[in-house]
Parts: C-alpha cells; sequence; structure tokens
C-alpha cells in the first residue's frame, strides 16, 4: 500500500469516526480488497474470504471509536488480526474434540486396562476381607441377595436381614478401608 | 443475482449504524445520575422524567448522527448543568418557605439560566457558512438539561431559567459576533 493511499485511508477513517457517511463506500473500496489478501495469507482459502468479512463488518461496527491520534492501517489490521487469531483457535479447539470423539477413540481396545484390572482386584479383595469379617449368616445373605436367590423366607423379612447385613458390611468396610 | 459485495456493503453500514447507535446509547445513559438526582428531588416526578428522557434521547441522536450535531453536545452539556445543579443544590440546602410565597426557588433558576446562557454564549459553536446544527443543538441540550434541573419548581422555574438564559446569552453571543 503506498504511502498516499495510507493517508487517504487515515483521512477517511477519521471522517468516518466522526459520522461523516460519505466516507464510508471510499473506506470500503480500500479496506475489503487489503484484508482479503491479509486474511489469504494467514488462512487457508475457503476460510479466509469469511474472516475477511467478519473482520470487516467488525471494523466498521466499531468504527464510530476510531481514535484518529491512531494509526488507520494498523487498527484496521489489528482487528483482523484478532479475526484470524479466534478462527486458528477455534479451529483447533474442534480439532481437538474430533480426536476425543472421532474415530481414532473407536479403535481404542475397549478391554480393561491393566491399571483398571489391578484396581478391580484390589475391590474384590476388599470386599472379600469384609465379608469374611461378617457373621457367616449376614454374609451368606448378601451372597444370596448378589445372586438374586432368595431362601425359603417371606421377602419382608429377607429384606430387612439383607438391610441389616449391608448395614454392617458398610461399618466393616469403613474400618479396613481405613475411612472414618 | 445479488452482488455478493453489495451485500458485504450492506452488512458492513448496518454494522457501522448499530455501532454508533450502541456508542451513542452507552453515552446518552452517562447522563442518567444527574437526571435521577432531579427526579428523587421533585415532588412531582412527570415533568421532570419527560425532559430527563428527551435529554438523553437528544443527546444520542447527536451522538449518533455525528459531526455538526455532536459538535453542539459538549457545549450545551456544560452550559445547561449550571441551571441543572444549582436548583437541586438550592433543595438541598434544605430551604423551607411557605407554599406560593417562597423567592428563592425562581430567583435560583433565574441566575442558574443567566449563568448558563452566560455559559453557552462563551462556549456555543458559531453558525458559520449557513451551517448552524451546532449552534442549535447546543441550545435546545442547554434548554432541556437546565428544564431538568428547574421543573423541580414548576412552569415558573421553567419560564424564569428560560428568560435568565436568553438574558445571559444574547449579548455575550452579540459581542462575539461584533
Amino acid at each position: 500500500m503506498d504511502r498516499a493511499t495510507l493517508s487517504e485511508l487515515q483521512t477517511l477513517m477519521e471522517r468516518l469516526a466522526d459520522g461523516d457517511r460519505s466516507a464510508f463506500h471510499p473506506v470500503f473500496a480500500v479496506l475489503w480488497p487489503l484484508l482479503r489478501r491479509f486474511a489469504a495469507r494467514h488462512l487457508r482459502p475457503e476460510e479466509a474470504e469469511d474472516t475477511a468479512q467478519e473482520a470487516l463488518v467488525k471494523i466498521f461496527f466499531r468504527a464510530g471509536e476510531f481514535d484518529p491520534s491512531r494509526n488507520a492501517l494498523a487498527w484496521a489490521l489489528g482487528i483482523a488480526a484478532f479475526e484470524i487469531k479466534t478462527l486458528r483457535r477455534r479451529r483447533l479447539r474442534r480439532r481437538e474434540d474430533a480426536v476425543r470423539e472421532g474415530p481414532f477413540e473407536r479403535l481404542r481396545d475397549q478391554a480393561p486396562t491393566p491399571e483398571e484390572e489391578a484396581m478391580a482386584r484390589d475391590s474384590e479383595r476388599m470386599l472379600q476381607e469384609a465379608l469374611g469379617a461378617l457373621p457367616p449368616e449376614d454374609a451368606e445373605t448378601l451372597r444370596l441377595y448378589a445372586r438374586g436367590e432368595r431362601p425359603s423366607l417371606a421377602a419382608a423379612t429377607f429384606r430387612k436381614r439383607v438391610e441389616r447385613a449391608l448395614t454392617r458390611l458398610r461399618s466393616v468396610w469403613r474400618t479396613t478401608d481405613g475411612r472414618p | 443475482m445479488a452482488d455478493p459485495d453489495g451485500l458485504l456493503r450492506e452488512r458492513a453500514r448496518r454494522a457501522y449504524e448499530m455501532g454508533r447507535l450502541g456508542a451513542a446509547l452507552r453515552n446518552g445513559l452517562l447522563l442518567l445520575p444527574a437526571v435521577g438526582i432531579a427526579l428523587v428531588c421533585c415532588s412531582n416526578p412527570g415533568p421532570t422524567l419527560i425532559s430527563g428522557a428527551g435529554l438523553v434521547l437528544l443527546v444520542g441522536f447527536c451522538q449518533w448522527r455525528g459531526r455538526d450535531y455532536r459538535r453542539g453536545i459538549r457545549p450545551g452539556l456544560v452550559a445547561g448543568f449550571v441551571p441543572l445543579l444549582l436548583p437541586i443544590l438550592a433543595q438541598a440546602t434544605g430551604h423551607v418557605c411557605a407554599s406560593g410565597g417562597c423567592l428563592l426557588f425562581p430567583a435560583v433558576c433565574g441566575v442558574g439560566g443567566l449563568l448558563g446562557g452566560i455559559t453557552l454564549g462563551m462556549v456555543a459553536p458559531r453558525p458559520r457558512d449557513g451551517r448552524g446544527i451546532p449552534f442549535v443543538t447546543s441550545c435546545l441540550i442547554a434548554g432541556l438539561a437546565g428544564s431538568v434541573g428547574c421543573l423541580l419548581y414548576g412552569l415558573v422555574g421553567l419560564g424564569v431559567m428560560f428568560v435568565g438564559l436568553l438574558a445571559g446569552a444574547t449579548p455575550v453571543l452579540a459581542a462575539r459576533r461584533a
């Protein structure tokens, strides 16, 4: 951009900020090709056009706040650069989401990891220890309940026994797990 | 088929106007505390509310329109704030008098108007080359701002304030023109 156009843009932006609507079309004519080139240099062609448009609309939205002591070109390109940065950040976030939800995640082995297996083994061992610490009839009641079986008892009685056994198991579990 | 540059141009134009309107409203709202104080002080808030809303809208419009309209805002507000604040300050001193028998409050409006008029005469943009818009808007804004304060004392206060404004501004403007 040559010095004369730069100076013209500065004058036009000052007039536009002051509310002179006749400066709108000349500013548009100077800025639009400039922003297109600027966006094309930093983005893929399919994204550059949209981003340049968004930047142009934002520049005009904020044109009333333009401070004449600032450089008009630097001000406009600053807004465009922010727009480009925002698009890149959005693109990066989309890519991360795609990786998280995409085909790679489906390809992952669904079998438990060694760590998950170790944790499950630990829990099983702790449960067996807690059951061993219970009175034998409570342990038997819980085993039957876990298998979905019921001894020759009234349903309400069995339910009561299960509740009592679970309360005792919880209390034993808290003790062996080291929690208060 | 629509010209894509034409569509973009229209979008940009709309954005420009919306941006200016938003900024104008934000600036207009800065006057709300002054109007709010006047509303709190007066016993009949209706007329004060109307003139306050008129002032906010007029300042907002001038700010949005820009150029000559905007040039009248600052001088108008500077001049108008004298008759706006003086009656409020007088009210705050707690002067009490019998209904209809008080001469202090109309006098305060008159003095406020006179001082505001002198200020207006000194700071109002001079009408040049047939472009009187900044002068007219500054006078309108000063008048509306003054009326927000002086309507505390009803139409008498308002009338006295306008007489004071005119009496203060005319000789100063004439002297500036000479």
